[in-house]
């Protein structure tokens, strides 16, 4: 009885929301018929050279969005809370099979490999595709992999806990210095000649932040997956 | 060429969307899951967006299906 309200009730709320973002979908696809075409990418490519950073990707994401790029940051930190209040803090998870000798082999000589790709992916963020997000969560799927494959293998709280903080505070920090100096938050205090384009030091504080957003987001999804594989489940 | 590739990994997408939907077990929709990842990354690089395309790789294929994957697990070794 008690089952069929409750379904009854999501199905129909189901309708509802399907209902509203269609209709949504048909106002916005009705009032955007192309007699005005949108050009903001080129408004922000001409605005692009003034900071001398050859992907233009990164200036966007990094300085013209860079205080929701603090906010991704911490919705990122808030799910990998959320997952480690979830699950048992002393309860181990049981592995009973040991891992293949060949794939324990690959995974060491595999993961020096991945985490100077990632590495490298995170520092050439401006100039390259690529950036922090990427670059951390290439780094830590090569810990995933020694998670996976190495019975005992497990990360240090404290190192994780210690350069997460760092890289937390310092991008407030970042900021808050653009404040003091220029009178904008997050502003970009350090030399970004138009000259130095395409060379590792040009961008002035983007190439910094990118650096720090990505050691903070490797910091973040290696514990995440500790934390799965590793962990009992609470409830 | 160029058009035969998105052609390709439209289609790919698609079937391999629709036979996600309708396996039986789980563990086999999360790997198909994976599979429609794999057909946007190319779509995403051939469309000339090399960033959007690495973060799809990693993310969209590889954290979220491992965290889909171990979610599975703990789903599973509940009593």
């Amino acid at each position: 009885m008690n089952l069929k309200r409750t379904l009854q009730t999501s199905t129909l709320s189901g309708f509802t929301l399907s209902a509203i973002l269609i209709v949504t979908f048909l106002n916005i696809l009705l009032q955007n018929i192309p007699s005005s075409v949108q050009r903001v990418g080129d408004e922000l490519l001409k605005l692009n050279t003034t900071d001398g950073v050859s992907n233009a990707v990164t200036t966007v994401v990094v300085f013209f969005r860079g205080f929701d790029t603090l906010g991704e940051i911490a919705v990122l930190f808030i799910a990998s809370l959320g997952i480690g209040l979830m699950l048992n803090e002393n309860k181990k998870c049981e592995i009973k099979a040991e891992s293949n000798f060949m794939l324990k082999t690959a995974s060491k000589l595999l993961f020096p490999i991945i985490v100077v790709y990632g590495i490298y992916v995170m520092v050439y963020g401006h100039l390259s595709p690529g950036g922090g997000f990427q670059g951390g969560v290439i780094i830590a799927s090569a810990v995933m992999l020694l998670l996976i494959s190495h019975k005992n293998f497990e990360l240090s709280h404290s190192v994780v806990v210690i350069l997460e903080t760092f890289a937390g505070i310092s991008y407030v920090f970042i900021g808050l210095i653009g404040l003091l100096i220029l009178d904008v938050f997050l502003a970009n205090f350090l030399p970004h000649d138009v000259s130095s384009m395409g060379l590792l030091l040009s961008g002035g504080i983007i190439p910094i932040i990118y650096i720090v957003v990505g050691i903070k987001v490797g910091s973040e999804m290696s514990m995440i997956a500790q934390d799965l594989i590793k962990r009992e489940n609470d409830v | 060429m160029i058009g035969l590739i998105i052609l390709a990994s439209f289609v790919g997408i698609v079937v391999v969307a629709f036979s996600a939907i309708v396996q039986n077990t789980l563990a086999d929709a999360i790997i198909l899951f994976m599979g429609v990842g794999l057909g946007s990354v190319i779509l995403f690089f051939v469309f000339g967006a090399p960033d959007v395309a690495l973060t799809e790789a990693v993310i969209g294929s590889g954290i979220s299906s491992l965290i889909f994957l171990m979610a599975l697990k703990h789903l599973k070794s509940q009593p």
